[in-house]
């Protein structure tokens, strides 16, 4: 990759598009896309919408049907769970979390409400894009997929031992 | 008086609820209305533009090659450009002198050609003159109305006429690489300022719009393109096979004309039947013609279109002839071009804005069951 050529990152930084990179630095992080490569991640960097929120917005009600995961690069994102008549606050997402990866399986609708807690900027991963990139690459669709396994064994885990 | 100054206030008030009440979209497609009515008064500048937006999604592909190299978008749309100037260059060395010979050659002949048809329908009509008599005044009328001095071909390959049609196709040579320059250059920014405009109950829904276009929009266009070049392409390689005079020129005439649906191919195979008897005068070449269009036609059908192109994306037959009315009442012979892929991508465009509309309604009416049967919400499902 051009970026990762000493020469090219000490002659042409002009021509590199240095936002970019640190996205792609942030991520690298996400539990999400662990282990996916460098070169597949910028491919699916392209694709990824960002976004602002302002504190107080809410990014998407519980219920509703899932149809995009999101990468929270600044600020922090709440989520929330209504349990009788009362809001639970399941967790506070900073930079480098990802959420609502559960709408990438099939037609989930969403199981709780995230609202932004500070102004936040947030990477959208649209499902249709996340498909059509895994249908022409099983590498990364096999890693991706086998990461959001290891996501949901974890969460089955945490939710017996509660 | 009391009555109807109350009635004033609350029209007032309604208006300023609505306006309140209304979403940011309702004012941009009011916006896009009265933009598209003036962009139809100025049809040249909405033709450029519609060419631009089609070359700059065709193009998309390629920027975003190089952006997966960690090149910024400007530095790529750049080195795109100077990429084709090199690529026009290497063409114009390879290929214009043949094809300019290939004009030369054609305008050079057009006299005796028109001359040679013009006497075939004379002849025509002379001998169906007995038992046709409207058939001969029929032909006579379009033998005048097409050779005739003041007649289509005079008006056409007059020197002035042709100047004053160079005029507008100069301007779009030099406007549409403009506009294709800033939409490939600035069209993430415009989207990212548009999403961040969206309310955030409604990003979701309209990115997932968006992408659905984009995927498909793209896939048919790129598909279009690569198509027509690949027709192009068979077309100058089997006339020039079997003989024919112009294979360059009756290969891009062919590609061009393919991108609107069954008229395409029949105009493509007219010319070069036309051009072939002009050589030959004899029908056996005009059959050869017609053999290896219908050959590059089924080839077409069963393996280029579902290979690029797929199936995803098909207008009715019926909405296709009135497109092609349409557009050519328009604009013309570039509204026939454009018109097709216009059409069809805004049918797609509805299709898929019903659909999330009906998802959205079948989801209130879930949780408004829902919520009825908790006991929850006084109002009865609809």
């Amino acid at each position: 990759m051009l970026l990762d050529n000493k020469i090219v990152r000490k002659y042409f930084t002009w021509a590199l598009d240095t936002t970019r990179e640190s996205h792609l630095r942030t991520l690298s992080d996400v539990p999400l896309f662990k282990s996916v490569s460098k070169k597949l991640l910028r491919k699916l960097l392209i694709d990824l919408i960002e976004k602002k929120y302002t504190a107080g917005d809410i990014i998407f009600h519980e219920g509703e049907s899932g149809k995009a995961v999101y990468v929270v690069l600044e600020g922090s994102v709440k989520i929330i769970k209504k349990t009788n008549s009362e809001n639970k606050a399941l967790a506070v997402l900073g930079p480098g979390s990802h959420f609502g990866e559960l709408s990438l399986i099939g037609q989930c609708s969403r199981f709780a409400t995230a609202i932004a807690e500070k102004d936040s900027l947030l990477l959208i991963m649209y499902k249709s894009y996340f498909e059509d990139l895994i249908r022409g690459n099983s590498a990364i669709s096999s890693r991706i997929l086998l990461n959001l396994a290891e996501i949901l064994s974890n969460y089955i885990q945490r939710d017996q031992s509660e | 008086m009391k009555e109807g100054r109350l009635k004033g206030d609350t029209s007032l008030t309604d208006l300023r609820r609505l306006r309140h009440q209304m979403p940011r979209w309702v004012l941009v497609l009011l916006a896009c209305g009265v933009a598209a009515f003036v962009a139809f008064h100025i049809t040249h500048l909405l033709i450029m533009l519609i060419a631009a937006t089609v070359v700059a999604y065709i193009f998309s592909s390629v920027i975003t090659a190089f952006e997966r190299f960690g090149i910024k978008r400007s530095v790529a749309v750049i080195m795109l450009f100077v990429l084709t100037a090199v690529f026009v260059i290497g063409a114009d060395l390879i290929f214009i002198p043949d094809l300019k010979q290939e004009i030369m050659h054609a305008y050079g002949k057009f006299p005796e050609f028109s001359r040679q048809i013009q006497d075939a329908l004379l002849l025509t009509a002379q001998r169906s003159a007995e038992k046709y008599p409207v058939i001969e005044s029929s032909i006579i009328k379009l033998v005048d109305n097409v050779f005739g001095p003041s007649g289509f071909l005079e008006r056409t390959l007059n020197a002035s006429e042709i100047l004053m049609q160079a005029t507008p196709f100069i301007m779009a040579l030099i406007l549409v690489p403009f506009f294709v320059f800033f939409l490939l250059k600035d069209w993430p920014g415009v989207m990212k300022k548009a999403i961040d405009w969206v309310p955030p109950s409604y990003v979701e829904t309209t990115i997932s719009v968006i992408a659905e276009i984009n995927i498909l929009v793209g896939k048919y266009l790129r598909g279009l393109a690569a198509d027509c070049v690949v027709i192009g392409i068979l077309a100058s390689i089997g006339l020039w096979l079997i003989g024919i005079n112009y294979p360059i020129m009756l290969g891009i005439v062919s590609g061009v004309a393919n991108i609107v649906p069954y008229l395409g191919p029949i105009i493509g195979c007219s010319v070069s039947s036309l051009v072939a008897l002009m050589q030959y005068r004899s029908f056996d070449p005009v059959l050869n013609v017609v053999v290896l269009y219908l050959a590059i036609k089924l080839l077409d059908d069963l393996v280029i279109q579902p290979l690029m192109i797929g199936k995803s994306v098909h207008l009715h037959p019926m909405l296709l002839v009135i497109t092609l009315i349409v557009g050519e009442k328009l604009f013309g012979i570039m509204g026939m071009i454009l018109g097709v892929p216009f059409v069809t991508v805004a049918q797609k465009t509805a299709g898929i804005l019903l659909e999330h509309r009906r998802e959205t309604q079948k989801r209130e009416c879930t949780q408004r069951l829902i919520l009825h049967r908790l006991g929850r919400s006084p109002v009865r499902p609809i």
